[in-house]
């Protein structure tokens, strides 16, 4: 049996679903982000982890215990808020041993827990100010030590960096998985940023409208995406309208021209719709002919010089395409108004 | 109102070129000159006045017995019984003001509780004077409608020694101002608690009575004592009510010096003189006090 | 989340006793003016006083002139602060709370000292008088004119709504009146009816410089003499209070839906 196991975990706000049929196992140590736009329930489920907020059903079992109506203040569950928390009236120390404070810890092993977490949040120096004192980025991270001073069983990460600046952002970031890593700490990662979801975790919780959509490592939700939503959610798609669809032999017509794409998952996992697409990432085309490679031709439309890539838009046929072709020092633009020839191998299309 | 010292290094960092370059120096404190006049015309004059008047006698030559007569038995326990109403009322109006804004805000009460208290607060705590006085005799006074009542179910408040006329009786009718004005400046106050503190100290396995203890009323003690200070200097300043309660049967400072002004008990006006800045020092003192913990608690609540 | 209420509805109830007793009682005295019936005799008689009317219209007229006085003072000033001089944000504050440290019977005393004298013998005619008491009635309500500007000043992007105006080509006297004052209207009558309802009952200033001709000091000799009016006019001032509140009250509430309006 898992570590964290949510059963059939529904959330309804109301009369308004916000989590419907919630079903995941977490394993001990495990990094489980829930990525999702804002509204799909991944913070309503975090809550009901957390106990903030009770499941209309289901159940929540952390390690053999259903913590399912536990009181929040019962469940020794770590949480990490978006705006930090921290209490305004408390020095950092103070903050940090809050919640051993409340256990009736020791005087004695309080400081050394304390010391030893601001140790790990690199803010030694800062133990005597003030939450108002600090940056975003030191608040946040002494609101991490503080969840994590409480040994708690899990960790719970609510959008801890979409309030900070993006250099701190990722700076952060890797501090959070650096912790999580050492301290070995089951944490649930809640966020609508699919870079940090992609970079951090171990495996991905895709969510909308309160449904999960899909699970899996970040590789798996990004190059095997099993619905429109998640292929569309997480890293661009283009979509381009095929017709002639032959699953069997992998081929279709797009502008009349045969396309060869991946069909094999596609008979088990995929329905075909009415109206057929072919989907391919941006980073998947190049320029010119090429041997057993998808040929196509387009006119540029657009283009934009983004540093290490160059992201164009070509027109193909009826569809708008994005082209994202990394940048070299020597490489010549194309430039608006060019005919160019791309090209994409077979394996990295499929039909939606 | 927490953008106020505070959001001056946010401004100059913000600030970029000037639209237009910046008038000279001294054309840019003209814009500022008729307010400075007006101050100093009729809030420096006047009390300056008094603070030179108070160091001299009949015939303007610097004493210090005026300061001296300040300590007339008389006088001094006029300020004594003045402070000490104005502490209990304080105290007493804060305490009650506190609940019941708690009650609207985190007490879970329905919304139109709290609009309805918020409407009547305002109301409330701009009813002083002669109309307020005037009410509570009808109430309280010795054939009031509820002193009359609680006589018919057997308890004579005036047997019992209460008197409408007397320090309890005049702390009872403050109260009615007191209050309210603490409902209204505790109210944003409360709101002002955020919703993730009381998660975050749960979470963190905290009780809701340890919450209260160690987080909320640690971060609403500023606003409360600052609150309660200025229910202090609301009290401390009244005159009408008293006056036309008691009609000056109560030994208030305020009474004393409106005496002083209409020359018919004191005849020396560098008593009065004395009165008046005795109760600017006191103000002063309680207001530089309001003054950093207001500063405290803006400072803790920024974010 | 369920809570037990029981608590937050016993402070209300005992605050809302406090609150409605006096006024009921008042009201009840008041219909008591006619031997053995109910009557609205008393109200009667107030409104055919000649000086109910002339002294309540003397203490708007002078409630109009403090307001005015009052928003010329201080707007120009929290503006002026904000776009220029920063740096005396702190010292106009604490000058604005002036008077919170000052009673009204030591600012009317001290006036009193200074303004019938020489060089300014305000005192001897009654505009002079009439001026300090308006002058005496803006510095009472300067704090709740300046916070209540100040926040609203606070609301709106001031340097950059000035800096737009100037590019676009408008003076001084234009931003002010035509950017400005209207962006602030909220704050500005919240703050007007605050001060309204300050000076027209009040009673310690007018009561020293101008006496009986003012609303306050009419209510406080109608209230040693005359009883029924006196609970008659308690009702009618509470009223007139809770009318103002409600003005202010329906402006707020005017802004958030104006605000809501804007962004469909």
């Amino acid at each position: 049996m898992s570590f964290l196991s949510i059963s059939n975990v529904s959330k309804i706000f109301g009369g308004v679903v916000a989590v419907e049929d919630f079903n995941l196992e977490i394993e001990k140590g495990e990094f489980v982000s829930f990525l999702g736009p804002s509204g799909c329930g991944k913070t309503t489920t975090l809550r009901m982890v957390a106990g903030f907020e009770l499941p209309t059903s289901g159940e929540v079992v952390l390690d053999g215990e259903n913590i399912t109506y536990k009181s929040p203040n019962q469940r020794n569950v770590g949480m990490v808020f978006q705006s930090y928390a921290l209490f305004p009236n408390m020095t950092v120390a103070q903050n940090i041993g809050f919640g051993l404070q409340v256990r009736k810890t020791p005087a004695e092993e309080i400081r050394k827990t304390v010391d030893e977490m601001l140790g790990l949040i690199h803010l030694e120096k800062h133990a005597e100010k003030y939450p108002f004192q600090l940056s975003g980025g030191q608040q946040q991270r002494v609101a991490l030590a503080r969840a994590l001073a409480i040994n708690p069983r899990v960790l719970l990460l609510d959008e801890p960096l979409s309030a900070l600046d993006a250099k701190i952002r990722v700076e952060l970031r890797q501090e959070i998985r650096r912790i999580q890593q050492t301290m070995g700490i089951t944490t649930i990662y809640v966020t609508h940023d699919q870079e940090e979801a992609l970079s951090l975790s171990d495996r991905i919780v895709v969510m909308s409208q309160g449904h999960m959509e899909q699970v899996g490592t970040p590789s798996e939700i990004y190059n095997h995406p099993t619905t429109e939503f998640v292929a569309s959610f997480v890293g661009q798609l283009n979509l381009l309208p095929v017709t002639e669809v032959n699953v069997q032999n992998g081929t279709c017509k797009l502008n009349g021209q045969l396309v060869r794409f991946d069909h094999s998952e596609q008979s088990e996992q995929r329905q075909i719709s009415a109206k057929p697409r072919l989907a391919i990432r941006p980073e998947e085309f190049q320029f010119g002919q090429a041997e057993a490679r998808n040929v196509v031709l387009g006119r540029v439309e657009v283009v934009m010089f983004l540093g290490a890539v160059v992201r164009l838009r070509v027109r193909i046929g009826e569809a708008l395409v994005s082209v994202d072709l990394f940048n070299e020092r020597t490489m010549i633009l194309p430039r608006v108004g060019d005919d160019v020839t791309v090209n994409f191998p077979a394996h990295a299309c499929w039909i939606m | 109102m927490s953008s106020n010292s505070f959001s001056k290094p946010v401004d100059t960092k913000r600030d970029a070129p000037k639209a237009r370059p910046a008038l000279s120096g001294w054309r840019d404190w003209l814009g500022v000159a008729p307010f400075f006049l007006f101050v100093f015309l009729f809030i420096v004059l006047p009390s300056f006045r008094l603070l030179i008047g108070s160091f001299q006698d009949v015939d303007g030559n610097f004493t210090l017995k005026n300061f001296a007569d300040l300590m007339d038995p008389s006088i001094l326990g006029a300020y004594w019984v003045t402070i000490r109403i104005s502490l209990a009322t304080a105290f007493g109006g804060g305490l009650l003001g506190f609940l019941m804004a708690y009650a609207v805000t985190v007490g879970g009460l329905p919304r139109w509780v709290r609009s309805a208290l918020l409407t009547f607060s305002g109301v409330a705590s701009n009813f002083a004077g002669v109309p307020l006085a005037f009410a509570f005799i009808t109430t309280l006074g010795r054939v009031g409608m509820v002193t009359v009542f609680l006589k018919l179910i057997g308890v004579d408040l005036y047997d019992k020694g209460f008197s409408l006329y007397s320090f309890w009786g005049l702390s009872l009718t403050y109260m009615y101002f007191q209050f309210p004005l603490m409902v209204l400046t505790i109210t944003p106050a409360l709101d002002g608690l955020r919703r993730e503190w009381r998660e975050a100290a749960e979470n963190l396995g905290a009780t809701p009575f340890e919450y209260w203890v160690k987080v909320a009323l640690p971060i609403l003690t500023p606003s409360i004592l600052g609150t309660m200070i200025l229910l202090f200097g609301n009290a401390f300043g009244a005159y009408a009510t008293a006056l036309s309660l008691t009609g000056g049967f109560i030994n208030l400072i305020t009474i004393l010096i409106g005496s002083q002004i209409k020359g018919d008990v004191l005849h020396n006006v560098g008593l009065g003189y004395a009165l008046a800045f005795g109760m600017v020092v006191v103000m002063g003192v309680m207001m530089t006090l309001y003054y950093f913990l207001r500063r405290r608690s803006e400072r803790w609540l920024k974010q | 989340m369920r809570r037990n209420t029981f608590w937050s509805w016993f402070w209300i109830f005992l605050g809302t006793l406090y609150f409605l007793l006096p006024l009921i009682s008042t009201f009840l005295f008041s219909l008591r003016a006619k031997k053995d019936v109910l009557s609205f005799l008393s109200y009667e008689r107030i409104f055919t006083d000649v000086n109910f009317t002339r002294t309540l219209g003397f203490s708007l007229v002078v409630a109009v002139f403090t307001i005015l006085v009052s928003i010329l003072l201080v707007v120009p000033t929290a503006y002026w602060i904000r776009l220029r001089l920063p740096q005396l944000r702190a010292m106009i504050e604490f000058m604005t709370m002036l008077p919170f440290v000052i009673p009204a019977i030591v600012l009317v005393f001290g006036l009193i000292r200074v303004f019938s004298g020489a060089p300014f013998f305000l005192t001897n005619t009654y505009a002079g008088t009439n001026a300090l008491l308006v002058a005496a009635y803006a510095v009472l309500t300067l704090p709740y004119m300046f916070r209540s500007v100040d926040a609203g000043l606070g609301a709106i992007d001031v340097r950059s709504l000035t800096e737009a105006a100037q590019s676009l080509g408008a003076n001084w006297a234009t931003i002010l009146f035509r950017v400005i004052f209207p962006n602030l209207r909220v704050a500005i009558l919240s703050g007007a009816f605050l001060t309204l309802a300050t000076v027209i009952g009040e009673f310690t200033i007018a009561s020293f410089l101008v006496g009986i001709k003012a609303f306050g000091p009419y209510l406080s000799l109608t209230g040693q003499n005359k009883t029924y009016e006196a609970s008659s006019l308690t009702i009618i001032s509470f009223l007139l209070t809770w009318a103002f509140m409600g003005l202010i009250q329906l402006f707020n509430r005017g802004k958030s839906d104006s605000a809501l309006a804007g962004a469909h």
